[in-house]
Formats: C-alpha cells, structure tokens, sequence
C-alpha cells in the first residue's frame, strides 16, 4: 500500500510539473527557467560537496588524515 | 489635480522611497540567495547522512536568522509608505499595484514566517527529510514573496493588465494574466533572485574563506566554501545571462532607459558598426557626451541581438515625445471638463481619442501656468511642449555610470567564484591564501552591485512611476516640506540603527563562528553549532 502512494504521489508530482512546464513555457518563459536554473544549481551544488566527500575520503586513504 | 503640486515635496519622498527601498534591499537578497544555500547544505545531510551538514545548515541558518529578521522589518515600512507618501499614486494604480503586493503578504509572507519557525525549531521534533522540506519551502516562500513585489515593480516598469477609467480616475484590473506574465517582472524576477544566490554564495563563501585563514572549524569551512563556491560561479554565469535578457526586453519597453544606460543622444543609422560606449561623461545639459571611448560593432548586436535593429538615441526619442505631449495636454483638459460634468459626451470622446498619451499631459502640468494645462495656449505650447518632452530623459550621468559599476561588479565576481570553484574542486583553496583574502574582502561586493541595479532600474524609469502613463510628479502626497524632513530624518535614524544591529550581531556570530566540534563527524551535537547559542536554538536544547 505504501508503494502504491508513493507512486500515486509521484506521478501526481510529475503531472504538476508537466502543467506547470507547458503554462510557463508557453506563457512565462523566465519563470520556466528560474525553475529549472534554481533546480539545476542546487543539485551541482551538492555534487560538488559528495564530491568532496569522496575526494577526502580518498585523501584519507592516501594520508590517514581527514577534514 | 488643482491643488499646486510642491516639487520639494516630491523630491523629498523620492529620497525618502529611494532610501527606505535602498535600505531594505541590503537585507533582501541575502536571504534570497542564503536559504537556498542552507536548502542546499542540509540536502547533503540528508543524501549522505553526515551529522556535519546538519551542523552547516544550523549555523548559517543562524546568520539567516539575524538577516531574516531585520529584513521583514525594513520591509513592513515601505508597505506605509505608498499610502502615506504616494497618495496619488496609490490612488491611481491602487487597484493593479495593490494586488500583488496583498497576495505577496497573504501567501508568500506567510509561508515564509510560518515554515522559518518550524525550520529554526522543528529539528528534534520532525524527521530529516521532513525538516529538509520545510527548508525549501522557507527559500520557496522568500522567493515567491520577491516575485510578488517584482511583478508590482514590473507593472511600473512596463504597465501591463490595466484600464483607465474616466469615471473613477483609477487604472483598474483588466488581465490578472498579463499581470503576471509581463516580461519585465519575469525577467526581473530571475535576474533579482539569482541576485540574490549570488549574494549568498560570496557571503558564505568569504566567511569561509576567514576561517581558513584563521584555522577556525576547517571541516565546516572547507565544506562551505566548495557548496557556495559551485552555487556562486553558476548564479552568476545565470545573474549575467539575465541582466542580458532585461536589457533586451528594455530596448522594446523603455527605449528612453535604455539610451540613457548607455548614453546614446544620437541614432546610429550604421547599425551594425555603432560603438558601445565603455567610458563616458554625459552632460544631459548639453545633450552629448563630453567625452567617451566606444567600441564599435559591440552595441547594437549586445541591446538588440541582431545586427540591423536600429536603436533610438535621447535626442529622437525627445522629438518623438512631443507629439504625444500635445495629444497628452488634450486628453487631460477633456478628461477635466468630463470630470465636471459626465454629461459631457463630447469631452469623453476627446479624451478617449487621444488617452493613450495622457501621461505626457500628466507631465505638462509643470510647466503649464499655475499647473493648469487649460491655460497653455498658443502662446506657450511651444514651450511647454518642449520642456515636457525634455522632461522624459532620466539622470543620463547616474544611469549610465550605475549600470557600469554593476555589470562591472558582476564579472568581477564572476572571475572570483570561478578561481573560488576551480581550486576548490581540485580541493587546492587553502594552497592559495590570496583568493581566499580577496574572498573575504569581496563580501561586500554584491551588495554593491544589487544596489546599482536598482539604482538603473528606477532613476531609468523617471520621470515617471508608472512608464509612460503617471510622472512622479503627480504620484506624490501633499505633505509639508516639515513633515516631509521629519519623517525622513526619522527613517534614516531608525534604518542606520538596524543596520547597526544587523552588522554587529552578523560580525559577532560570524567571527565567533561553528562551535569547536567535540564529537567528531558523526556526532553532531543536539542543536549542532547552536548549542549554547542565541535564544532561537534554545527551545531544541531545552527538550533535551
């Protein structure tokens, strides 16, 4: 049962954002675009700290010694 | 519109407005660009399980804290301040200007207040992943509040979803749609909030950048700096980008601004070989540029994006004002004689005929004898007309050079995250001690730059407050030049002061910094870098 909600609630999730990309695709395209820029720029941002984590974790390997 | 119309007076409340908004906005992008940083950092916590990102989010979610609040402060009184201030103004685009600024105080406002609580309260008593939506919905709401307010401000800009009605002398609702979707707010809107990541970036990454000079808590410094410095260098690379779009939008909506930006009295009918001017010194007096150094081929494809889109200089766009001046002058006199008596059928017929120009009547009325547009005749018209039709170029001198120092601004710091990002990823920061001093004394520099942007949106937008269809000069309540400087020199006081508090306790905790940890990686301790902290961390630790 559990699945089937978070099922349901993802593809509601995925319906919204298919109404809310063709709406301000069509009519708002900065808007659009503030979604996505902001969405991408949060998810490099935290590549690049597992990035980190992993480059330390490395590092410990090499020198024992960690941040 | 027969009360005589005191220019102090009006002077007085655009410093006042200019100085309040100015004030306002040293708060507002800080907590645009922060909470998304601490969205950011308290994901890695959730993705990776590591108890210090939850330490990260705390303590910087304490400096956002300090900045959240004075900024919602700032802010309540500028709200006032069209009523008070601006009474001609609010009466008159009330019906539009009103509606996203309810909606923002409805909505956003509140989504923002309520969910800040649960943010700063809420981490020993939700789950993680719980608490991690709650910080989205805390940057979602501060940035849909700053939408509200730029849809408000674009509307201004460029008046979109409104109808005069003669009746009612008010421009009311005709499109909530074009309302918000004008294409000044939505570029405005993006270019604001990425504004303001890209001053959160440099504010966290510079207080990084101090604790590995210091040695202070380098496991949450050197975390920090790598988030805010990838977040940085991509806001910026988009802040640019954008500034780029809201110029070419503007060469369409406010071709004045846009001369005035770059100081251009002349139409260049060589489209494609006319100079950008990098350097000059406008005399708006003179109507030219007493010096300048321009480089050719750059202008026209960098305002237009092609290279055959002529761009109107001051001068032509002045001799294209003045037949809308004359039109303007009678759309208002018809408007008055409709205004005595409704029965006037003739009078509505000439006012409809020629409303498209009635800003420019609005205009007139200064130079108009007695501020009357019934008494310009044949004899002063000619006048009147051309010294309203001067009347639309802004301050050529503060425009252009603001806009400068702002895209100045962006690109230096542009190059900064870009050295910040590249080192960092190679995880080399602390090999290079002078990108991180210049990290730390660069903190300022958004702030500087945001100012400037706003300082070219709205001295561009003069000498109106509604582009083409309300002047300034008539927007304006009829205050005493006492009260006027009464009150202003009260804002100034009150505003300096919360200045001061914000600087003091921001340099306090700032310096004072994360807490020495003494759990290790993996034990964060119960309220993280907040333990022991001012008074909001305090309720979590007394449940412990």
């Amino acid at each position: 049962m559990k699945n089937l909600f978070t099922f349901v609630g993802m593809a509601l999730i995925l319906a919204l954002s298919l109404f809310l990309a063709v709406i301000t695709g069509d009519y708002g395209p900065w808007y659009f675009a503030w979604l996505v820029g902001t969405t991408m720029i949060v998810m490099i941002a935290v590549a690049g700290a597992v990035m980190y984590e992993k480059q330390d974790a490395e590092s410990q390997d090499k020198t024992g010694h960690s941040h | 519109m027969d009360m005589l119309i005191n220019p102090t007076v009006v002077e007085l409340s655009r410093l006042q407005f200019a100085l309040t908004a100015l004030y306002h906005f040293l708060f507002v992008p800080l907590t645009l660009g922060l909470s998304f940083l601490l969205a950011t950092m308290e994901s890695v916590y959730v993705i990776t399980g590591k108890p210090i990102y939850k330490e990260m989010t705390q303590f910087w979610g304490k400096l956002f804290a300090i900045n959240f609040a004075l900024g919602v402060a700032t802010g309540l009184t500028m709200e006032f301040e069209f009523g008070t201030n601006w009474s001609m103004y609010s009466h008159f685009v009330g019906d539009i200007f009103g509606t996203p600024l309810a909606i923002e105080g409805l909505m956003a406002f509140f989504m923002e207040s309520t969910f800040v609580g649960i943010m700063f309260f809420g981490w020993d008593r939700i789950s993680a992943k719980a608490h991690l939506v709650v910080t989205y919905l805390v940057a979602l709401g501060s940035n849909l509040s700053a939408l509200w307010i730029l849809i408000a401000n674009g509307f201004m800009q460029d008046p979109r979803g409104g109808t005069f009605d003669p009746n009612t002398m008010r421009l009311e609702f005709s499109s909530f749609v074009q309302l918000i979707f004008n294409e000044d707010a939505q570029a405005k809107f993006v270019h604001t909030s990425i504004a303001g990541f890209v001053t959160g970036s440099m504010f966290v990454m510079g207080i990084s950048a101090f604790y590995l000079l210091t040695n202070k808590r380098k496991d949450i410094a050197l975390r920090s700096f790598r988030i805010a410095a990838v977040f940085g260098v991509i806001s910026t690379i988009g802040v640019v980008t954008l500034g780029d779009a809201l110029g070419f939008i503007d060469v369409k909506a406010q071709p004045m601004k846009v001369a005035a930006m770059e100081a251009i009295w002349n139409t260049d009918y060589n489209t494609a070989s006319a100079p950008w001017n990098l350097i000059a010194f406008p005399d708006k007096a003179a109507g030219k540029n007493l010096f300048e150094i321009g480089i050719p081929y750059v202008l026209t494809p960098l305002l237009t994006h092609s290279e055959d889109t002529v761009i109107p200089g001051i001068h032509q766009l002045v001799d294209e004002a003045k037949p809308k001046v004359v039109n303007g002058i009678k759309a208002m006199v018809a408007l008055k004689e409709y205004n005595h008596d409704h029965s006037n059928v003739q009078a509505l017929a000439t006012f409809k005929q020629y409303q498209a120009d009635m800003g420019y009547g609005f205009l007139a009325m200064q130079y108009a004898p007695d501020q009357d547009l019934k008494k310009v005749d044949a004899s002063n018209l000619a006048s009147v007309v051309d010294k309203t039709a001067h009347e639309t170029v802004p301050n050529v001198w503060v425009e252009f050079w603001a806009f400068r120092i702002m895209v100045a601004l962006g690109f230096i710091m542009l190059a900064i995250f870009a050295f910040a990002a590249y080192f960092s990823l190679k995880n080399e920061v602390e090999k290079h001690p002078l990108l991180l001093k210049v990290a730390l004394w660069s903190i300022p520099l958004p702030w500087f730059a945001c100012e400037f942007g706003w300082i070219t949106a709205e001295n561009g937008r003069q000498p109106w407050t509604v582009y083409d269809m309300l002047p300034t000069f008539v927007s304006a309540s009829s205050h005493s030049v006492g009260y006027m400087i009464f009150s202003l020199i009260g804002f100034v006081l009150l505003y300096s002061s919360f200045i001061a508090a914000e600087m003091y306790l921001m340099f306090k905790y700032a310096r004072l910094g994360p807490q020495a940890s003494h759990h290790g990686h993996d034990k964060a301790p119960a309220g993280g870098g907040m333990a022991g902290q001012p008074a909001f961390a305090k309720p979590s630790l007394a449940k412990k």
